[in-house]
């Protein structure tokens, strides 16, 4: 017995040590080699896309970035409730803690570090180049994406290309816009390229949408802050490009302006989307929150998150454009109210009603990041702000989105009106106002012209006024606290 | 005619022996060795509950048959039995107990005898918590030993609880002291039913946590379970109980809020939502009160049966337990079974063998934070509870944004059902030579864990949802142990030398189910949905030790300990996978000192000291490689699909957790024991702390695990107990425990400060709620400091801010006319400075009355339930509370309840809602009554009682409950946070105890 003990013992010692603490890591995902197949570069690319959405937490399938516009002259949210990290933004004194501006950022830097690992390695990835060339492009699509959301809402930030975490990230400077544009043209020049013509699948880009971007993303620089003026005949040639081929991208204005908004949780796109986010309830984290109760009044079991402008609501042109954009009557059975007499005493946006008037903030519906008809607004603004003026394409582009928007047997314009290239210009940018009423595009307008006091100041004193008088300081927001925190060059 | 001849001899002799039984006086003296009186002497009458105590002189008198015995008891004393045999005066003398001298108590890996002891460890008797409806062992633990703190921060039925020896030295690892049962490392507290526990030893100073090396920083509470005995015993316990939630928020009635909110939307400019007809209404018939919807009065019952016996040879003894507690919130309840048994064999003189096997189940539904709670305060008292349809009101246009508290409670099930098996054996042999004996042991613990979750269609935007998570984890622990164990002489030498392996193993799954087409299946059910996701994991870590101690004693009088403990752990990488924990104590006993006898004041008197270090594998395992995370993207509107995204970054570098603590402590013992005093002093300092450090949104986002920084503990313990009253036979025993503790950051290595949070803030933290900053104790709130409201003659300053006086005035630290995070500051202390114990148990006879008080002093909760119903944050649109009846408004301008403007901007993070969280609390108040034997004709034992928990509690805290919060027990960083957590009942038990 003693004999057995004593060999059990020196049998523990012996056989104890040996491997005994090596890391088991049996299931887990680790190394460098993951994204050498061209399945693992694939699903490091759908990781990139989960920036873009995650509802809740961070992207664009939350009202983020629609209240981080709030600034503009389209939108605004309740005086009281539970808004006031809505108000910040309206009224500008936005705090570096808003977690809705803060969901932009977060989500753009999160889809960057994703579409920085694809990028980086997909040289390396073994596979079909034709198929690897797209899952690249659209990373640098993603890329470019994420960073031009991020320098016009914060001008100056780091400027990040690795995948990889390491040590002396923690201490990067801020870079310049003209820095982080110069990065924005390159990986959408990329992606036009790498990008087939027909998108993979609904929530991703094609060749088209690139182009459609990078002709966005050139108006903008030639507006503030960078002022780089010639870039107008690029933003013109580039959105003409994408005109001209828009069969081939798959883009077609739609016969009414109603149809757009139709939103039919059973349509997965519509032929004006240029990029959308896709959303779908049965998923993690993959719903769509900025259709229904966001944007629906307290009597209809909606949020009250965000309703229209007055004076912005008075001006718009009347047409079957303004009845698809506004809700005026509210009341989901047979007794409605008007506007007048809500609690809140404002329309609201009708765009975001799921068909049906289904009360809900979880909806298999797509963000859509670009319409088709911005870029035919691209076109028409560029080239009259460009060499030559406005020419006759530019007066189409113009009309097909107006007439569309008003009523049957209103007049197009013509160069015969008179307008000067200038006016014409203005007339775009208010023809953008209307169209994308309330689709996170005005704000970014008033900026780029430079025109964010004077829209605030023709506000209905009955609205949100800022709380200080607005300064070039308040065209962007302060870099997040969670980051300024732990990087002291920031 | 027979039977009437028996009956009448029965009668004459039961006359008979009446007369010889009458009583009479017995009058005597007790004296102890020395010849001396000997006061405080229990005086009983055998087999009655007539009894009486000596005087200071040691006299006593007493009334009691002539026939009957009398028993003499006392502490550290050799009780005896004397019978009368119709004497009136009766002289004993009493000698001294060397079995207490020889009392053995148990340490890590042996037993030590109690006089020896060097370290600071604290024993609780299972006699202390007897007379106590104790379900759990945190209840056990909560207020009776100095240095160990218990917060019940989850007040539900099987609800977590908070338990701290000496503080928290960890940020990022579990500060959970090591629970070791019979034993096995690692047991879960949870799964201990107190009626099996024989012993409680809790160890708190290095010198006796040391031997547990990485595994022992945060204290180690032994736990050995009761073992048969000779002969057959059966005993049953049982409790029946019901509940009551202990305070309700007072919310402002319906009238009267319709009237407030027409007020604020006048105010803002917006149109009114009631009508003066509708407010009368209200006012006639009143509205819903959602938080009495919400809680109920609970109910429970526990019942126990415990079966021991055996021979000479081999004793078994086997116990099944079953509870059942229904919950003060609607539709939550927790349910337990557990089976133990053992068997232990004396094989011959040298070879002894033991198996201890338990198995248990609990099952946890709806017992959660938030949900109900929370929405209970956001949804308006206007909003009628239930629609015309009969179902909960869907949406409420006035108060809250989110869902029916009503759906939260019915529409959800979030089931939690854990099983666990350990299976624990071993042999013990005596080697020849004489003293050593080698003992190994196996362990197998299995935990099979289950979480079920349903998400009904009226919660879940009409996606009902169901998921399963089923893990599956086993711990395989091998300790081989050689004892060495002699008294040469005035030498006695205790030495152990082990070898122990412990691994640990998990296996899991997730399948999770969305758009269930038939949600009444929930989760048994889940193929029949419209998308479903899968997910399945896999862990596991090794720790590998060699440890040994030697204990040395001489003449009982100057005592030596040191210890050594080296352990290797699989989640470090290579160059930093072992670390070595030493320790050394020394111990006086200056009562075995002749000047210290002369003085004849101490019957013992013990100083000693300790230094030593462990450790704490703080990270989780894998921390040192960066591993890719799944995540869903929808490409169309139809599904979900899964890729990869980078995780949190790996660091190669990490390394173990130290912890180095001092300790100081004095034993006393007074009058023969009747008075004792412990006292303790110690310091902590835990080096090369592992944190989660932040990583920048731009790069990934995230956490790091890394060592930095330092954190320092520092507190006195002081406990005092004994019999202050002893007169006739009323006996009054008390025990008062109080520690102080204070706890710093030293450094944190590069960094000024660092921010750690909760995630339980969501829609009212916008940040980090507390801050890591050197010199301040770990959970420290961070957030603005509350100035009240701007004052009318202050509207020139408001104006610089963009406020109009009544707006929130926040301190504006900078001075640069914006509040921004750049105005953050500390703004109170999540840690309690102090926490105390009272124990009393008053005995007359057979009754005996229990009165157990609790506190925690110096602690400040962040009360954002209270913030939610009171700011138009979070889901609440509306105030709810009837506090906000003093908001400003002209006539009112003092009041700091911000007034209804335009400009309002609330930062729910801040000094307003932090509350002082300290309480003294009447924990226990119980009576019980043993019917005598006599009565039973000492053939059972009967025991029944009633008893109130929590039936008082004295603080300033606002909330229901002052002790419950939201955050997992493991973590100190973050602590305090009270957002609708589950809240401590009041209970009132009635319980029997049966013995044969």
């Amino acid at each position: 017995m003693k004999k057995l003990l004593i060999i059990g013992m020196a049998a523990m010692l012996t056989a104890g040590c040996k491997g005994y603490l090596e890391e088991d890591t049996t299931g887990l995902l680790y190394g460098g080699n993951v994204l050498s197949t061209q399945d693992g570069l694939e699903s490091a690319l759908t990781g990139a896309y989960r920036g873009l959405g995650n509802q809740w937490t961070y992207g664009f399938l939350h009202p983020s970035a629609n209240a981080a516009v709030l600034g503009a002259d389209d939108v605004t949210t309740h005086p009281a409730s539970n808004k006031a990290d809505w108000r910040e933004f309206d009224q500008f004194n936005v705090s570096t803690t808003n977690q809705r501006s803060g969901a932009v950022y977060n989500g753009c830097y999160k889809a960057i570090q994703g579409a920085n690992n694809v990028i980086n390695n997909y040289a390396k990835t073994v596979g079909t180049k034709a198929t690897i060339d797209i899952i690249a492009g659209e990373a640098f699509f993603i890329r470019g994406f994420s960073y031009y959301w991020l320098t016009r809402f914060y001008g100056n930030i780091p400027l990040v290309t690795a995948g990889e975490y390491s040590a002396d990230l923690l201490t990067i400077k801020k870079s310049t816009p003209a820095e982080v544009y110069a990065l924005i043209v390159e990986d959408l020049k990329k992606a036009e390229t790498m990008l087939p013509n027909a998108r993979r699948d609904p929530g991703r880009p094609n060749a088209g949408s690139a182009k459609a971007f990078l002709a966005d993303v050139y108006l903008t620089m030639a507006g503030w802050p960078l002022k780089q003026t010639d870039k107008y005949d690029l933003a013109a040639a580039k959105a003409k490009e994408v005109i001209d081929n828009r069969a081939t991208y798959g883009f077609a204005l739609m016969p009414t302006f109603a149809e757009v908004f139709a939103n039919d949780p059973a349509v997965a796109i519509i032929p004006e989307s240029v990029f959308q986010i896709n959303g779908f309830t049965g998923g993690s984290g993959t719903a769509n929150a900025t259709y229904g109760n966001t944007t629906m009044p307290g009597e209809e079991g909606g949020w009250d998150d965000m309703f229209a402008e007055l004076n912005f609501f008075k001006n718009f042109p009347a047409g079957p454009r303004k009845n698809a954009t506004f809700r005026t009557a509210f009341g989901l059975g047979a007794t409605t109210i008007p506007w007048q007499q809500s609690l809140t005493k404002h329309p609201y946006y009708q765009k975001w009603y799921i068909k049906g008037n289904i009360v809900t903030s979880s909806i298999s519906l797509p963000t859509v990041m670009m319409r088709y008809p911005h870029v035919l607004t691209v076109y028409a603004e560029a080239k009259a702000r460009g060499t030559g003026g406005p020419d006759q394409a530019a007066y189409d582009a113009l009309n097909a989105v107006r007439s569309r928007g008003l009523s049957s047997g209103a007049k197009a314009l013509t160069p015969g009106d008179g307008l000067t290239a200038a006016q014409f210009a203005d007339a775009v940018v208010q023809e953008r106002a209307w169209e994308f009423a309330c689709e996170r595009t005005r704000w970014f307008d008033l900026v780029r012209l430079e025109q964010v006091e004077a829209a605030n100041a023709a506000k209905s004193p009955e609205d949100l006024q800022p709380i200080k008088p607005i300064t070039k300081a308040n065209y962007w927001f302060t870099l997040p606290y969670t980051d300024t925190s732990i990087n002291p060059n920031l | 005619m027979k039977k009437t001849v028996k009956l009448w001899v029965l009668l004459l002799l039961l006359g008979q022996s009446y007369a010889f039984a009458q009583n009479a006086r017995v009058t005597g003296k007790v004296t102890g060795p020395d010849n001396q009186g000997l006061p405080g002497v229990n005086v009983q009458v055998s087999g009655t509950t007539t009894g009486t105590s000596s005087d200071a002189a040691g006299n006593f008198a007493i009334n009691a048959a002539s026939t009957a015995s009398l028993v003499f008891s006392n502490i550290g004393y050799v009780g005896q039995t004397v019978p009368i045999n119709g004497r009136s005066v009766i002289n004993i003398q009493m000698a001294e107990d060397q079995k207490t001298l020889s009392e053995v108590v148990v340490v890590g890996y042996g037993t030590q005898r109690k006089v020896d002891v060097t370290g600071a460890l604290t024993a609780i008797s299972t006699k202390e918590f007897a007379q106590q409806p104790i379900t759990r062992l945190d209840q056990v633990l909560q207020g009776r030993a100095a240095g160990v703190q218990v917060t019940q921060t989850n007040g539900a039925p099987g609800g977590d609880a908070r338990i701290r020896i000496r503080g928290a030295n960890s940020v990022l690892g579990s500060n959970n002291p090591l629970y070791v049962v019979d034993g096995f490392l690692g047991a879960d507290f949870n799964f201990v039913n107190p009626s099996d526990i024989e012993t409680i030893q809790i160890l708190k100073d290095a010198a006796s946590t040391s031997i547990y090396g990485s595994r022992g920083a945060n204290g180690v509470v032994i736990i050995t379970t009761k073992k048969g005995a000779k002969g057959l015993k059966v005993n049953y316990e049982g409790q029946f109980s019901t509940s009551e939630v202990i305070k309700k928020y007072d919310v402002l009635p319906a009238g009267e809020f319709a009237e407030i909110v027409n007020a604020r939307s006048t105010a803002v400019g917006t149109g009114l939502p009631f009508t003066s007809d509708q407010i009368a209404q209200f006012k006639q018939n009143g509205g819903t009160d959602w938080q009495s919807l919400v809680f109920r009065n609970g109910s429970g019952q526990q019942h126990q049966i415990t079966l021991s016996g055996g021979g000479d040879k081999t004793t078994f003894l086997v116990s099944g337990n079953y509870l059942n507690q229904n919950g003060i919130v609607n539709n939550s309840g927790f349910k337990r079974y557990n089976l133990r048994t053992n068997i232990n064999t004396q094989i011959n003189d040298k070879l002894s063998f033991r198996l201890n096997l338990w198995g248990t189940q609990s099952k946890n539904h709806n017992t959660l934070d938030g949900g109900a709670i929370v929405q209970a305060l956001a949804w308006a008292p206007t909003t009628p509870a239930y629609g015309a349809d009969g179902q909960p009101t869907f949406t409420d246009p006035i108060g809250s944004v989110y869902r029916n508290p009503l759906d939260y409670l019915y529409d959800q099930s979030v089931d939690a059902n854990r099983s666990g098996l350990n299976i624990n054996g071993g042999i013990n042999y005596k080697l020849p030579i004489k003293g050593l004996s080698v003992d190994l042991q196996y362990a197998v613990n299995y935990l099979n864990a289950q979480n079920l979750n349903l998400n009904g269609k009226r919660l879940s935007n009409n996606v009902p949802t169901a998921s399963r998570y089923s893990s599956e984890q086993l711990t395989l622990q091998n300790t081989n142990n050689l004892n060495y164990d002699v008294k040469i002489g005035d030498h006695s030498i205790n030495a152990v030398a082990v070898l122990e392996t412990q691994q640990f193993t998990d296996r899991n799954f997730t399948a999770s189910a969305s758009g269930l087409r038939f949600p009444q299946l929930g989760y048994d059910n889940l193929g029949l949905n419209t998308a479903a996701t899968v997910a399945s994991g896999y862990q596991k870590w090794t720790i590998f030790s060699l440890l040994g101690r030697v204990n040395y004693g001489y003449k009982d009088k100057y005592l030596v300990t040191a210890a050594v403990r080296r352990d290797g752990s699989s989640k470090f990488a290579t160059g930093n996978k072992y670390s070595v924990f030493p320790s050394v104590a020394v111990g006086w006993r200056l009562s075995e000192e002749e000047f210290i006898k002369k003085l004849n004041v101490f019957s013992n008197l013990k100083l000693r000291g300790s230094w030593g270090m462990t450790g704490s594998q703080a990270a989780p395992a894998y921390s040192t490689i960066s591993t890719y995370g799944t995540a869903q993207v929808a490409y169309n509107n139809s599904a979900a699909t899964a890729g990869v995204i980078l995780g949190n970054p790996g660091n190669p570098d990490l390394k173990w957790e130290t912890t180095k603590q001092v300790d100081v402590g004095l034993e006393a013992e007074f009058l023969n024991g009747r008075l004792h005093i412990e006292a303790d002093y110690f310091k902590k300092n835990t080096s090369d702390l592992l944190l989660n450090v932040a990583i920048p949104s731009y790069a990934g986002g995230g956490t790091q695990n890394r060592n930095v920084g330092e954190i320092e503990n520092k507190g006195f313990e002081f406990s005092i107990g004994g019999t202050p009253l002893i007169s006739g036979s009323f006996r009054w025993e008390t025990n008062l425990n109080f520690s102080t503790l204070q706890n710093k950051v030293l450094n944190l290595g590069n960094y000024p400060r660092l921010g750690t949070g909760t995630g339980v803030g969501g829609g009212m933290s916008t940040t980090n709620e507390f801050m890591l900053i050197p010199g301040e104790p770990l959970g420290s709130y961070w957030g603005l400091n509350y100035l009240g409201t701007w004052k009318p003659g202050e509207a020139d300053a408001a104006a610089k801010q963009g406020r109009v006086p009544g707006d929130p005035h926040y301190q504006d630290l900078n001075g640069d006319n914006t509040i921004t995070t750049d105005d953050f500051q500390i703004i109170g202390r999540a840690f309690p400075k102090a926490t105390g114990g009272w124990n009393n148990t008053f005995s007359y006879k057979g009754l005996t009355l229990n009165v157990f008080f609790n506190g925690v002093f110096g602690v400040d909760k962040l009360n954002y339930t209270r913030a939610a119903a009171m700011s138009g944050a979070g889901d609440a649109r509306q105030f709810i509370l009837s506090e906000i009846r003093d908001y400003n408004r002209p006539g009112n301008e003092s009041s700091n309840v911000p007034a209804f403007t335009k400009t309002y901007q609330p930062f729910t993070q801040s000094s307003r809602f932090i509350e002082d969280g300290s309480f003294i609390r009447l924990k226990n108040v119980s009576l019980s009554y043993n019917v005598p034997t006599s009565f039973l004709k000492n053939k059972a034992n009967i025991r029944v009682f009633a008893s109130a928990t929590n039936l008082l509690t004295i603080t300033k805290y606002k909330g229901p409950d002052p002790e419950s919060a939201r955050v997992g027990s493991g973590t100190d960083s973050a602590i305090g946070i009270d957002y609708g957590s589950y809240p401590n009942a009041k209970q009132y038990t009635l319980g029997i105890n049966l013995g044969f």
